[in-house]
């Protein structure tokens, strides 16, 4: 067997009136890798996960999990993988406990191990308080996390997880973030995880591959992808739209390249702690200087930006609690 | 694979009844309106048992099939609303997630229908014994009740299941079960056939497969042993719920299909 967890080749998915959700994406991800797919909502993370955890059927292309490829057998794939899903999968009438017995005895367990391993789940993820209430009275966060410990309950060694800290408060965000660098650290999980918080694959993830519109426009570590944007970073904000224009004239023989967006101005400048001085200097004598200034080496945010003329996280928008560096 | 599927339909099933005994507004309302016919027609009606052509039949055992048949329609339509429910909530894709049978999936729900239904069709035939009904083909004629109600039930939650797959939709699944009322209101429900007035009535009686299965239950249970009603009744079971469960089936297919 090859040491690959799951390989994708020519992927196309085509919903029904020609929306096509993938454009011919390929990838691979080694076993025990971290591998992470970020992207603003619609760029087909959701239908990614769905070929390759066998609830579509790709369009063409194909995809090989574990070993076996998605449309040839499917159901051995299903006893390789564990799948968190965007919208947590839950019955609410049942209880936590019964929940993950019920999930054990569907993967074939018998009645005492099932017991065993359900128990074991809630210590792990800290719901023995809470186990035999009813899941329809559970806290969001308390959801996830138990969503995420129906996922585990066969000890898969391919975990997928779709926007797993999606609308979680920092504490719950922290905790599952915890729990999933433990499963892949410490069990040795392969994780493909899809996010649209740049912190989360920054943090996490050994391998990024960034997704837009279906397509896959950039791939590696998340150093590697710092360093295709080759330079620093400088954020000037001006008290109008028309200094920043002037100030983006001054400031040509610097940059490399620029975004200007109403009163701010984006510069990309090797060397930028050097020049940053003689800068301002500059800006002063014109009589424009800048209302605020910030110096940053490149985030994956300047890398989506890079490639896809977009932001990836609108301002205001970004998760909350994440202290942006 | 075999032992699978059992397994898997067991535990399907299981936790469908779990859900329906536990949610006591999926379970009580039906069970209440069931008996409240029972009750309030015998009360208010049972005097027009004294007309020739009841042929001295009580009311209670006239009126008994009714009961039984709403509360059978209103058990196994629950089949529907609660895979919609796993649809809206999610568990429906988790599940299709695990190895298990596909088939199980659905057959679940509906068996706890069928579970919900034989409690119910019990406990109104105890209610209409205490409230003296004698049972003119005896125990056997109880079972046959039971085992008309049963059939009637499953074709039902074909279509309820049908409906809520094609649909997908909690609201529009409710709507659904609408179909309740030609059901059992456009039948010889109050009065035997030669009584009923409007042409119409009489017209839609005769199609509506309803008529079949209160002529059936009312046969054993004021007549005694007759061929007849039994066989009509039996062979309207089998087309209905074939149409119902082909029905169920192709919707099934679709909502587990990866396409």
């Amino acid at each position: 067997m090859s040491d690959h967890a799951i390989v994708v080749q020519n992927l196309v998915k085509t919903f029904k009136g020609d929306v096509k959700a993938i454009k011919d994406i390929s990838f691979e991800v080694r076993e025990g890798e971290f591998f992470a797919f970020l992207g603003p909502n619609g760029a087909g993370k959701s239908t990614t996960i769905q070929v390759l955890t066998t609830l579509l059927n790709p369009t063409s292309g194909s995809a090989v999990v574990s070993g076996f490829n998605v449309q040839k057998d499917p159901f051995s794939i299903r006893r390789k993988i564990g799948v968190a899903l965007q919208e947590t999968g839950i019955d609410p009438s049942l209880t936590g406990r019964e929940l993950l017995h019920l999930q054990a005895r569907l993967f074939g367990f018998s009645k005492s191990d099932a017991k065993k391993r359900a128990q074991e789940l809630l210590e792990l993820i800290n719901l023995t308080d809470d186990a035999d209430r009813k899941v329809g009275k559970y806290s969001g966060g308390m959801r996830r996390r138990l969503d995420l410990s129906l996922c585990l309950v066969h000890r898969p060694k391919i975990l997928f997880l779709d926007e797993p800290t999606t609308g979680l408060d920092p504490y719950n965000r922290n905790a599952i973030w915890d729990e999933i660098r433990t499963l892949n650290r410490q069990f040795g999980a392969t994780i493909f995880l899809t996010t649209q918080y740049l912190e989360e694959a920054d943090q996490l993830a050994d391998r990024i591959s960034i997704i837009n519109k279906g397509e896959i426009v950039a791939s590696g570590t998340s150093q590697q992808l710092k360093k295709t944007v080759g330079m620093d970073v400088i954020e000037l904000t001006f008290h109008q739209r028309e200094d920043a224009e002037k100030a983006k004239d001054v400031l040509e023989p610097w940059m490399k390249d620029f975004r200007l967006t109403n009163e701010e101005l984006t510069l990309y400048v090797d060397n930028g702690a050097i020049f940053l001085p003689e800068m301002v200097r500059k800006l002063d004598g014109e009589g424009i200087p800048p209302v605020s200034l910030n110096l940053a080496p490149p985030t994956l945010d300047d890398v989506f930006l890079r490639v896809t003329g977009d932001h990836l996280e609108e301002k205001g928008n970004r998760q909350e609690g994440v202290v942006s560096k | 694979m075999n032992s699978n599927f059992i397994v898997d339909t067991y535990l399907m099933t299981k936790r469908s009844t779990i859900a329906i005994f536990r949610n006591p507004f999926i379970f009580i309302p039906n069970i209440i309106i069931s008996l409240f016919f029972l009750v309030v027609y015998q009360a208010g009606l049972s005097g027009i048992s004294n007309i020739p052509a009841f042929a001295g039949a009580s009311y209670l055992a006239f009126i008994l099939p009714v009961s039984i048949v709403s509360g059978a329609i209103g058990g196994s339509g629950g089949a529907g609303q609660s895979l919609v429910q796993d649809l809206e909530n999610g568990y429906f894709s988790r599940l299709l997630l695990t190895p298990t049978s596909r088939v199980a999936i659905v057959l679940g729900p509906i068996l706890a229908g069928m579970i919900q239904l034989f409690i119910q069709t019990v406990l109104i035939l105890l209610v209409g014994i205490w409230m003296g009904l004698e049972i003119a083909a005896g125990f056997g004629g109880a079972i046959v009740v039971i085992l008309l109600a049963a059939g009637f039930g499953l074709a039902f939650a074909g279509y309820s299941v049908a409906f809520a797959l094609k649909t997908k939709d909690a609201q529009a699944s409710q709507a659904g079960t609408f179909v309740f009322f030609p059901l059992v209101f456009l039948s010889t429900t109050f009065v035997p056939y030669e009584l009923i007035e409007a042409d119409w009535l009489k017209f839609v009686s005769k199609i509506n497969p309803t008529t079949y299965i209160f002529d059936g239950m009312r046969s054993v249970l004021i007549n005694g042993w007759e061929a007849e009603p039994l066989l009509n009744a039996a062979l309207v079971i089998v087309l209905i719920c074939s149409i119902t469960i082909t029905f169920a089936s192709l919707s099934a297919k679709k909502a587990v299909s990866r396409d």
